[in-house]
């Protein structure tokens, strides 16, 4: 399967384009172009794109971009996530690492299109070259005229910052990010009100994903209609990025339509499950999305089909287990990640996730005892929504699927009083 | 104005109040921890689980965090709902040791109600439970971070509410401690309340640590008699000792919270020198002899000088009922020679206020609701520090703030400082009053007119003037100020700080009456031979102490009636010992004229610690009650005049007497009390005699500290820790043309002798000013606060 | 004792902490670079922040302790963050770990002898499409055998001021 290339255009292994190869390749064309429009109708084509955030909650960017205030007067910021924490995702270092323009140019024009004139990229503490990549770019697009002071002409203006962080997946999410950003604790901020009424320092803020964002420039130059074209299912739109792990013979991060069949993924791009071994499950869309099984491999990958099976798009970060996996370390592996990236603001996510790390790891030690399975679901129902922000509830996704699908392998171990996969 | 249903019951919560105030207001019990009303919801906990059946939410949700919403309706006993309650008990307990037998929060922990009432009986869960070091956090607070829930509602309480830096909280995940960056004495002093705020046992009460159990304190609510601002305060006692005081809630005046002095300067009711016996002369006699003697002398001075040889002095730290009682003793004795507080000036001040403040006056809660504030002469936090905290609500929700005072004042909120010499602050409000500010250099200018200009724009703005630093004519000057700043759509408050407790309720009754120089000249001069002092100690709370002592040294007749060991308790002829405000019940008027009720926590007595000879708990009981215990001052004052009462029946003779006290009577120490009526009055302020002026003399002024200045708190030795040295305050560019630097020696002499003490600097205050603490107690005689002398310094050679 | 921040760094923050409206946003920043200058953050370090953003040390601590990557107990001259997520995991990430405690001769969480190395594990590194993976410094390893293992301690090693 052959695709357009928009982000990974650019992409040669082990290089990075900078702004030459950039502008070769189009570069700047739809900055250029957006400067003809107003920011209201750069917003128009957005929205009318239908492309979904690329950070892993697939809201709607045109719409997210319609309750902010553009056009009021006043301090307006915009904001690039890019802390990519998620375990089974590495898209945006991909994207970050081939090609920073992309992400410089996208940034400019939603930056124009929402009139909030300073940018701050949000950068993770392990994308060193990443950030270094961005920084450069950043002063090329400045000396090129794209960035700084009255933008060729336009009478806007735009500053990027590069800010790196120290670590902590819950940096990513976007109320505590904003705080991260602001030098306190990244802990989440409660909505309403949202980021778009008080966000940054207080002022209307929007954050989007890198990958959202350099997808920008392309719906300005192809077009809304062209870029919803590029899905491979009626209801997507456009390109996305996916990311291969786990147990395939290539791991690697591919540029493909929105709603390419999952098998398509393992099978083509991923030369399918490494040593010859048979499919057993994955994780569609990175580490807090629910896990789906041979059963489910082909399924679209787009946002509703994945719903329908149970699981979510997420990042789109696809983790491949075979048929040794041990399900059950595989979700107590997750759920440690979860419970120590958890911020500790609220009980069900700091307490509640370490008592379901105790249940798991005693069942995978072999002690476990029937009760436990009730006991872990009891746990499950009472961490599912009750949290103050979504990182838990991504935590719930892998149990909730542990269960569902194979709860015979819980049962095994409970039975056996031992892994069954660990003699 | 929404109208929900909770619970099949039907309410309606004004706009903005979210679901869990809704139910409080059905008396419907959510548990919750993180939420608290002066904090706010930040949804931590999530223990106020309630599931949402119609309306804008749905599902189950916290209701802290749910605005009350038209046709809501909701369940608190939903299955799904109770079930999350009972879970996020057994998650709290997972860490949380079991030590509630030994536990000092055992009884009032909030933990362990909901632990019981939630229903988690069974622990499931196996795994090791996280532990941690505690840390030394001064001599107030003890703490214990394994008890740890992690509602946050310390950190909110010291760092947002009180503005402290110096403790918080640190790490991530699982392994959240709350603490300082190291070891040491937190810094705020309102670290208290973080006692009061911590659900379970993490923060207790140093002072009160291993001392009784909660359920066996006597407790009722009472007020803090540690400054003019009456806040609510929670007092506890076992064993005829007073052993802690916690806040107590009044909406209108500190809301919750309390300062440290208020919880931790409670030690006078129990001090060791404490006078509990009646006394004539060093004889300890019973209440029948020494209330005898006393009439007798008294009729006697009377029969042979006549009734004006008798002076009464009040006080602003005893009760409005008991200063009342010293009035009617003035007539009963038919002498109109009567004061109620030794300080002259701040007798003005409180007389000014008293008479003059109106509709004007603003509570605390007012001022938490201002847009904008002028402070001219105020240092809150060492005058009335809840005032502090009020000014930095307002400033949190974004009203402005400005402060004209020649000290370095620190406030916990951010504010415009202009440093104006003290003799200018009168010249300041008038200038404020006339709009222009021609006599002010230009620098002092563009910062004059820009705070004119916010106070003109804001719409709930606020003078707030402290007393000692006005005087009665600048208090005159800033009330004067606030009403010709009002509109009839909107007016301009005003709020003072006074003295004591009851200033104001002393000056209500003080009428035109004169002040007490008047009474010491006439002891001077022979003409006034005896004198009632009333919970007063004109031996060092007079401003001019050698004018003081040599009169009062000439009295043929000294009868004192207080509870705490002060020196005219000492020199007095007839000793006549009261209750402690703890032990009896009474009111105080506070600054803003608002009667507040206090009730009576025990009996006083000496405490079993001292008669068990320090066992704890003793081995030997003794009745140890003296036969004569400390009567209520209005009591022993209603014996001197052979009456036989009830409070209740003194409260509505008052009532009758004073128009402005109505609904004395029927005041209950659990509301927020009551305003008194407007003076509507008149108030001569008495020609001031000017401070002399010399060339190239300082401005010498005599300010308060917290933890020095105050009489009942002086006698709290845990309180000794915090006691500020003496030392002076200086301007370093002043203390640079001398030649001095910051704690060298500064030799300082005025007409009222001198002073040699170290020296601190300050860049952000007045020139030409030297600043003093009055500090109670201090082997230097440090002139009472509000006090301003002219100063020669220089800097003491060095031998 | 390393100098915590240059005179040109001081400057920098300092200047750019008196320009900015919000000079707490630099805490991150500026602990990062003594951290940069000197393998860890200590007290010193942490009220030095502090001085130059104008908030209490507490303040700065309070978000020093909340992230994981920021040191605040001495570290070795290269430390090592082996990632122990979902994907690493799934090929060999605690083969990798182990053999790394093997070859360093210490546990996670400790430092050699020699001072140079500390092992620590680490959340997911962005490196899944290369795992197993681990970061030294700033620079990400992946595809992790024990022969290429050598190969980099051996560097690091060799590199480590
Ligand atoms: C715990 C948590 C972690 C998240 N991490 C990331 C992340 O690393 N990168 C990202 O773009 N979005 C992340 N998100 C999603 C963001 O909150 C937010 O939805 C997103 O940045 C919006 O961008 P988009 O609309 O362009 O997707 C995270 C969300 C949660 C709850
Ligand atoms: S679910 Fe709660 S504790 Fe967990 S990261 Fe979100 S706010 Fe923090
Ligand atoms: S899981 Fe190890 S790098 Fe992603």
């Amino acid at each position: 399967m052959k695709s357009d290339q928009l982000l990974f255009k650019n992409r040669r292994p082990g290089e990075t384009t900078f702004l030459k190869g950039y502008l070769e390749t189009g570069g700047y064309e739809g900055l250029k172009k957006a400067f003809t429009m107003d920011p209201a109708q750069v917003r128009e084509i957005v929205k009318a794109s239908r492309l979904r955030g690329r950070g892993g909650a697939g809201f709607p960017t045109g719409m997210k971009w319609s309750f902010f205030p553009a056009d009021k007067p006043g301090e307006k910021y915009l904001v690039c996530n890019a802390d990519e924490m998620e375990p089974g995702t590495y898209k945006d270092r991909e994207l970050l690492l081939a090609d920073p323009h992309q992400l410089v140019e996208g940034m400019i024009i939603s930056a124009y299109a929402l009139q909030a004139p300073t940018g701050y990229i949000f950068i993770r503490y392990a994308y060193e070259r990443c950030a270094r990549n961005l920084e450069r770019a950043i002063i090329e697009a400045r000396e090129a005229g794209f960035l700084g002071k009255n933008i060729r002409g336009s009478g806007f203006s735009c500053e990027l910052f590069v800010h790196r962080s120290a670590g902590r997946y819950i940096c990513g999410e976007e109320t505590a990010l904003l705080n991260a950003l602001e030098g306190r604790r990244a802990n989440p901020r409660s909505k309403p009100p949202f980021p778009a009424v008080r966000g940054l320092f207080d002022k209307p803020t929007t954050v989007n994903n890198v990958e959202t964002l350099a997808s920008i420039q392309h719906i300005i130059t192809g077009g809304a209609a062209w870029f919803k074209d590029l899905a491979a299912t009626v209801e997507g739109a456009g390109t996305k990025l996916y990311g291969l792990s786990g147990h395939l013979e290539k791991t690697e991060c591919h540029e493909l339509p929105i709603g390419v069949p999952l098998r398509t993924l393992v099978e083509e791009f991923g030369g399918g499950v490494w040593k010859g071994r048979r499919f057993k499950a994955c994780l569609p869309g990175g580490a807090s999305t629910p896990y789906l099984t041979a059963e489910h491999l082909d399924v679209s990958m787009d946002f509703e089909p994945l719903e329908k099976v149970g699981s979510r798009l997420g990042t789109a970060g696809v983790t491949v287990f075979d048929d040794t996996t041990c399900m059950v370390e595989a979700t107590l592996n997750l759920n440690r990640f979860f419970a120590r990236e958890s911020c500790g603001w609220c009980t069900p996510c700091r307490d509640g996730l370490p008592f379901v790390n105790w249940i798991l790891e005693k069942i995978e030690r072999g002690d476990g005892v029937m009760e436990d399975i009730d006991m872990l679901r009891d746990q499950l129902r009472n961490i599912t929504g009750t949290t103050f922000c979504a990182l838990a509830q991504g935590a719930v996704g892998p149990i909730e699927s542990l269960l569902r699908l194979f709860e015979e392998e819980v049962v095994d171990h409970i039975k056996r009083g031992r892994c069954p996969f660990n003699p | 104005m929404p109208t929900l249903t909770i619970d099949n019951k039907t309410v309606t919560v004004p706009e903005g109040a979210n679901v869990l105030e809704a139910a409080k207001r059905l008396d419907i019990v959510i548990p919750h921890f993180c939420y608290h009303e002066a904090l706010g919801s930040v949804g931590a906990c999530r223990l106020c689980a309630m599931k949402f059946l119609e309306g804008p939410a749905k599902g189950i949700q916290m209701a802290c965090m749910v605005e009350a919403k038209d046709g809501m309706v909701v369940s608190t006993q939903d299955e799904g709902a109770v079930d999350l309650r009972k879970h996020v008990i057994e998650w709290l307990m997972m860490n949380h040791p079991h030590d509630c037998p030994v536990c000092d929060e055992g009884g009032e922990c909030q933990l362990q109600d909901m632990t019981v009432a939630g229903g988690h009986g069974i622990r499931r869960y196996g795994g090791l439970k996280r532990t941690y070091n505690n840390q030394f956090l001064g001599p107030f607070v003890y703490h214990e971070m394994n008890r740890c829930i992690q509602c946050y509602r310390c950190v909110r309480t010291y760092q947002d509410y009180c503005g402290g830096t110096d403790f918080g909280v640190l790490g991530c995940n699982q392994r959240i401690y709350f603490g300082r960056f190291r070891d040491g004495p937190l810094e705020s002093v309102f670290s208290g309340n973080i006692v009061d705020a911590c659900p379970t046992g993490v923060f207790t009460d140093k002072t009160f640590r291993f001392h009784s159990r909660y359920w066996d304190l006597e407790e009722a609510s009472s007020v803090c008699p540690h400054c003019s601002l009456g806040c609510a305060t929670i007092p506890g006692a076992r064993y005829r000792e007073l052993q802690r005081v916690r806040g107590g809630v009044n909406k209108e005046t500190n809301g919750f919270f309390i300062c440290d002095r208020g919880r931790f300067g409670y030690g006078y009711a129990n001090h060791p020198d404490r006078p509990r016996i009646p006394r004539i002369g060093d004889r300890e006699v019973s209440w029948d002899d020494s209330l005898e003697e006393a009439r007798g002398r008294l009729a006697d001075i009377a029969h042979r000088h006549g009734p004006a040889a008798i002076a009464l002095l009040g006080s602003p730290r005893a009760s409005l009922e008991a200063n009342y009682r010293l009035l009617t003793l003035a007539h009963h004795l038919e002498t109109d020679r009567i004061a109620f507080e030794a300080h002259p000036e701040r007798d003005r001040t409180a007389r000014v206020v008293a008479a003059l403040s109106d509709k004007n006056s603003r509570s605390l809660e007012e001022i938490r609701n201002s847009d904008f504030l002028l402070l001219v002469g105020a240092d809150p936090l060492n005058e009335a520090p809840m005032m502090a905290l009020a000014v930095r609500q307002a400033v949190r929700r974004g009203a402005g703030a400005a402060l004209i005072d020649p000290r370095p004042v620190g406030l916990p909120f951010h504010a415009v400082h202009l440093p104006l010499a003290a003799g200018r602050l009168s010249e300041f409000l008038q200038a404020v009053c006339a709009g222009t500010f021609e006599n002010f250099s230009r620098q002092e200018r563009t910062i004059l007119e820009g705070i004119a200009e916010r106070l003109r724009r804001a719409q709930r703005p606020i003078l707030i003037g402290g007393g000692d630093l006005l005087g009665a004519a600048g208090v005159r000057d800033l009330l004067r100020t606030s009403e010709k700043l009002s509109k009839e759509d909107r007016p301009c408050g005003a709020a003072l700080i006074l003295g004591g407790p009851n200033s104001y309720g002393a000056a209500l009754l003080s009428g035109e009456t004169s002040d007490f120089n008047g009474i010491l000249d006439g002891i001077s001069e022979g003409r006034i031979r005896a004198l009632v002092c009333l919970e007063s100690d004109p031996f060092t709370d007079h401003p001019d102490l050698s004018r003081s002592r040599s009169a009062l040294a000439k009295l043929d007749l000294l009868i004192a009636l207080d509870c705490v060991p002060t020196t005219t308790a000492e020199k007095a002829n007839i000793f006549l010992p009261v209750k402690a405000p703890a032990e009896s019940a009474g009111v105080y008027v506070n600054n803003e004229g608002r009667m507040l009720a206090f009730a009576s926590v025990f009996d006083p007595g000496t405490p079993i610690r001292v008669t068990g000879g320090g066992d704890h708990p003793p081995r030997v009981f003794e009745p140890g009650t003296p036969r004569n215990p400390p009567m209520s001052a209005w009591s022993v004052l209603g014996a001197l005049q052979n009456r036989r009462e009830s409070l209740n029946s003194l409260r509505r003779e008052m009532e009758g007497e004073h128009a402005r006290l109505a609904g004395l009577a029927s005041l209950d120490p659990e509301t927020d009390g009551r305003r008194v009526l407007p003076g509507g009055g008149r108030f001569e302020i008495p020609e001031i005699p000017a401070i002399p002026t010399e060339e190239k003399a300082f401005d010498l002024i005599s300010i308060q500290s917290l933890f020095g200045s105050e009489t009942l708190s002086a006698f709290s030795p845990v309180l000794d820790p915090v006691r500020p040295v003496p030392r002076f305050l200086m301007h370093s560019a002043d203390a640079a043309e001398i030649g001095l630097a910051a704690g060298e020696t500064l030799r300082v002499t005025t007409d009222r002798g001198g002073f040699e003490l170290p020296v601190a600097l300050s860049e952000v205050m007045a020139r030409g000013c030297l600043f003093i603490a009055h500090l109670k107690g201090s082997p230097v005689d440090l002139p009472f606060p509000g006090v301003r002398f002219a100063a020669r310094v220089d800097r003491r050679k060095e031998s | 004792m390393d100098q915590l921040l240059t005179e040109d760094q001081l400057d920098h923050f300092r200047t750019l902490a008196a320009e900015i409206p919000h000079p707490r946003e630099l805490v991150v920043d500026v602990l990062r670079a003594i951290q940069n200058n000197h393998g860890w953050v200590p007290d010193e370090g942490v009220e030095l922040a502090g001085t130059i953003l104008g908030l209490s040390p507490l303040q700065v601590e309070e978000v020093a302790t909340f992230f994981d990557k920021i040191y605040r107990r001495p570290v070795g001259r290269r430390v090592i963050h082996v990632c122990d997520s979902i994907c690493c995991w799934s090929r060999g990430g605690e083969e990798v770990a182990r053999l790394l405690q093997e070859k360093l001769g210490i546990g996670l969480g400790e430092t050699t002898e020699d001072g140079i190395f500390t092992l620590l594990p680490t959340c997911c590194l962005g490196a899944c499409g290369e795992a197993p993976a681990m970061m030294i410094g700033l620079t990400t390893y992946g595809h992790l055998t024990s022969d290429r293992i050598d190969l980099v301690l051996e560097r690091e090693r060799r590199e480590a001021p």
